[in-house]
């Protein structure tokens, strides 16, 4: 049986350039550096990296709020109707279209809502924008109980709602034009234990239910390794391995993939652990070469912290500032160190 | 070390008083890293807050007593607080570059602590090596390539000025002039106490480069350095003990498990207290050797951490770690209680 995609991103490519005093490029900002990925109709995709690896830009530039440099995204006939479409040459009243097909949910509840907005207004909005006001009540009251609220919410306020029932609110905004995907950005990770079971379970009832298919970007691995079939890790704006959850979760293949999984923190002590030395290097490359190279060597700081690490039951990982695909260099066994100059 | 007993805490607010606390009962052992974990409103953080008398003017401490290495600290006065905060504990808070302040250089920032608690370290040192306590505050303008190209581009003009006749240009001159002399002749003068004390401190946390580190600002450090140099911070002043108030709710997976590895070697390398607010499970479990679960207000649940995983008694801790998503697909239960604990 063949799989049937929603969408497939090929080579997409995001550069923001780096701008001196004069005006002039100085370097670029690699946000998303050649991404393929094709997402399964109807199943959850999950996007996980660290904070500044391109998974907010890529879901940005998958809405069109950003323009890509280059690379496509080839649409399913689901959305506009025709087939082979993609969506850096779709007309506007295509993306009109195309946009009432995917919804949203963000990071931040608070800050996706209006707050001089009653509830009714907010999840009614993307109604009235799209021209859809016929029985306008009775479909924004149909939403809200479809994420578990009521009627009784309808002339409330957003700040007078909890976190949860905030993501809730937020939840059903996004429904209201049934999409056939919904993007979903970092959506609990503002919210305790015990909210983010209640939403999680939401998310996979209404997937049931209007057969919807997520993307799902997230840092927390236990959210993802719960909710997704499928999985890419990103790294400084590029997929370094991809594969269905179990797969990746019991046999991951990168080095990056196993010091992340390895970081997350388990219930199980004494696990032999795999340490990433130092921050996310910047995605920022120089286009004057000579500016590039100022950062390889590892530094004294650097040897002495592998000196207190050793010997400690603990794997290490270094990490590159040099802007390359695999930035982890294997010098030994379990050793990896960032290159040299 | 820290022994809390039976402290209630109340809010006044415009709905009525809110209880806080309920009778919180905790004991932080010498040298070991207690957990305290729970939801949002469960009073994690004001337990610490109460326990060193930060509350907002709203927040009163009812009932209870703080005694802090035997001694009471319930009733002490502003000044001897003052010696406490900072000089035997040490706090870090959740959100780094908000509790930083943004205007003044790592190096200020410390040295405030140093000079606040250190202030016997600072005077030996600077007699032992002749150096002074603490320089004045350096004139911190470093030229760049492009300020020397507009120094020199401005010289230039107010020189051909100067040859026709004096105008405006001359003391542009002067005062370039002087800038550049004054940073030029300030890159001789020695380090003092304080400045080797901060960078020691900053090297103490793994920080790589901390001389370059103790001159930037907050904002041009990123999470994990920031992070570290709260921890830096809060233990200049030689702290017995630590508080970590969710040390690592903002930051990457990878990053908080290199700042939970570095406070473990820390409180194993000093033998300190840690008391761990958090309400991940999961950094508990790594970290902490005893751990206290707190629902409304109450430590429901106090255990060993083997001992509250495996086998847990209360149904609250029950159903906080069934909320957890594990492996398998079956659904969460979710725990029946309000997205409140308290009030």
């Amino acid at each position: 049986m063949t799989k049937e995609y929603i969408l497939q991103i090929k080579n997409l490519r995001k550069h923001f350039p780096v701008k001196n005093v004069w005006g002039t490029d100085i370097a670029l900002v690699k946000a998303l550096d050649g991404v393929d990925l094709n997402i399964e109709i109807g199943k959850t995709f999950g996007i996980v990296g660290e904070s500044g690896c391109g998974k907010t830009t890529l879901m940005r530039t998958l809405l069109r709020l950003v323009e890509p440099t280059s690379g496509s995204v080839i649409l399913s006939d689901q959305f506009i109707g025709k087939s082979g479409r993609t969506l850096e040459n779709l007309t506007n009243k295509e993306l009109r279209l195309f946009r009432r097909q995917i919804g949203v949910v963000f990071q931040d509840p608070m800050g996706a809502l209006n707050p001089r907005m009653l509830i009714k207004d907010i999840v009614g909005e993307p109604l009235v924008i799209h021209g859809k006001t016929g029985n306008l009540r009775e479909r924004v009251i149909e939403l809200l109980e479809n994420v578990g609220l009521g009627e009784e919410h309808l002339y409330r306020y957003p700040h007078e709602f909890s976190g949860g029932q905030r993501q809730r609110i937020v939840i059903a905004r996004a429904l209201a034009l049934d999409p056939k995907v919904l993007v979903l950005d970092e959506p609990t990770s503002a919210l305790d234990v015990s909210v983010q079971a209640q939403i999680l379970n939401l998310l996979n009832d209404l997937q049931v239910k209007f057969n919807l298919t997520y993307v799902f970007i997230s840092h927390d691995l236990s959210v993802i390794e719960y909710m997704c079939d499928r999985l890419a890790v990103m790294y400084l704006g590029k997929v370094v391995e991809e594969a269905d959850t179990e797969e990746l979760f019991f046999n991951p293949q990168h080095p990056y993939t196993k010091a992340l999984l390895s970081a997350t923190p388990s219930f199980e002590k004494n696990t032999k652990r795999i340490m990433i030395l130092g921050d996310v290097p910047s995605p920022i490359t120089y286009l004057d070469e000579s500016k590039a190279k100022l950062a390889t060597d590892i530094t004294e700081q650097e040897r002495l912290e592998i000196k207190a690490i050793e010997g400690k039951n603990i794997d290490y990982i270094i990490r590159s500032s040099l802007n390359e695909v695999f930035p982890l260099i294997e010098v030994s066994e379990k050793h990896f160190a960032r290159v040299k100059s | 070390m820290l022994e809390i007993k039976g402290l209630k805490t109340n809010f006044n607010t415009y709905d009525g008083i809110v209880k806080a606390l309920d009778g919180v009962n905790l004991t932080v052992k010498d040298g070991e890293i207690f957990g305290l974990v729970g939801e949002t409103g469960s009073g994690k953080s004001v337990t610490c807050y109460s326990a060193l008398k930060l509350l907002p003017k709203t927040g009163e401490v009812v009932d209870g007593t703080v005694l802090l290495d035997g001694e009471d600290i319930t009733n002490a006065s502003e000044e001897r607080l003052r010696q406490i905060r900072g000089g035997k504990i040490g706090i870090i808070f959740q959100d780094p570059l908000s509790a930083l302040n943004p205007v003044m250089t790592i190096n200020e920032q410390i040295g405030e602590v140093l000079i606040l608690h250190q202030d016997k370290e600072l005077k030996e040192l600077s007699l032992e090596r002749e150096i002074p306590v603490y320089n004045s505050k350096k004139f911190s303008f470093s030229p760049g390539i492009e300020f020397t190209i507009w120094a020199i581009c401005i010289s230039f003009i107010s020189l051909f000025s100067m040859l026709g006749q004096f105008n405006f240009g001359l003391p542009f001159f002067f005062i370039i002039a002087i800038m550049l002399l004054r940073d030029y002749l300030q890159q001789d003068v020695p380090d003092s106490a304080l400045d080797i004390l901060v960078v020691e401190s900053l090297s103490k946390v793994k920080l790589p480069n901390p001389k370059q580190i103790a001159k930037s600002y907050p904002h041009e450090l990123s999470g994990g350095m920031q992070q570290r140099v709260m921890i830096a911070m809060a233990l200049a002043g030689k702290a017995k003990m630590l508080i970590a108030d969710e040390p690592t709710t903002a930051l990457d997976v990878t990053i908080q498990a290199q700042i939970l590895q570095l406070i473990k070697d820390i409180q194993r390398e000093e033998n300190m207290s840690v008391l761990l607010i958090t309400h991940d499970l999961g950094v508990v479990a790594e970290t902490c050797e005893r751990v206290a679960v707190m629902y409304k207000g109450k430590i429901v649940e106090e255990n060993t951490v083997n001992n509250i995983f495996k086998n847990p008694q209360h149904p609250y801790t029950k159903a906080l770690l069934n909320a957890i998503p594990k492996g398998g697909k079956e659904r969460l239960k979710v725990p029946e209680i309000g997205e409140h604990g308290a009030i």
